[in-house]
């Protein structure tokens, strides 16, 4: 007698629960359809690079040496700034970058992980000792952005931050090597 | 009965009176209302998700 009503409410509640699976996976369908539309349209993407670097020897020769850390702009008018996260500094302290450019940011640490983040904008990356961090992005507003460390690295953590100078075409300035600098604001 | 014996299982569903017909209506009304309520905490958290993608992520721009 009661097997009858007990076999159609499982049914409902299979039902349900079919129903609310369907419901999850058009949501989770969506989600992914949503991230790589945006990936192929708005080329918006996590940053990703598999670089290896020594960490003992990158600040005495090659990329990160002291003299060619900062903004570089190379003969083909492309945008790279070098920078080395260090316990607890960033070097250079103030990157000058310009406005509605394609910019490429490069890091990497001599001693542990640091990770940078430049408020107001999608950049966000781990810095972690031997590999190079690369971000590639395009700033569409001027002015002084705070770039902090984002990933504990010492005693030190909260004071370690650096500045981001977003410049004007008028004020961008490469000097005759290239270079840039906020000094030249 | 001595402490040591074993007590025989407790089944609440075996002595309790509840009537099938009763059971089956409220069952009727019961799941809807959890259903509604998943589903709007779900839709919150879709909007939510969406408004931050859309006014915060997306105008943020380009990076990769």
């Amino acid at each position: 007698m009661t097997d009858q009503p007990h076999e159609m409410r499982e049914r409902w509640v299979l039902g349900t629960e079919l129903t609310w699976a369907f419901g999850v996976g058009v949501l989770v369908a969506a989600t992914i359809s949503i991230i790589v539309f945006t990936a192929l349209t708005r080329n918006i993407n996590p940053p990703s690079n598999v670089e290896r670097i020594d960490p003992k020897t990158l600040h005495l020769s090659g990329e990160f040496s002291e003299q060619n850390l900062g903004t570089l702009v190379a003969a083909d008018g492309t945008v790279t700034a070098r920078i080395v996260a260090t316990q607890f500094t960033f070097v250079p302290h103030c990157i000058a970058l310009p406005r509605g450019r394609p910019v490429t940011l490069r890091m990497a640490t001599p001693d542990v992980i640091h990770g940078i983040l430049i408020t107001g904008t999608n950049v966000n990356t781990m810095v972690v000792p031997g590999y190079v961090a690369q971000v590639h992005t395009e700033f569409t507003q001027s002015g002084e952005l705070l770039m902090p460390c984002h990933e504990y690295c010492g005693l030190g953590h909260s004071e370690m931050w650096a500045v981001v100078q977003v410049l004007s075409a008028v004020e961008f300035k490469p000097d005759g090597d290239g270079r840039v600098s906020c000094a030249q604001r | 009965m001595p402490v040591d014996q074993p007590r025989p299982a407790h089944n609440p569903l075996e002595e309790s009176d509840i009537d099938e017909a009763a059971l089956s209506a409220v069952l009727r009304t019961v799941p809807l209302g959890a259903a509604i309520l998943a589903g709007s905490a779900v839709a919150l958290v879709v909007l939510g998700y969406l408004a931050i993608y859309l006014l915060i992520f997306l105008p943020r721009g380009v990076v990769g």
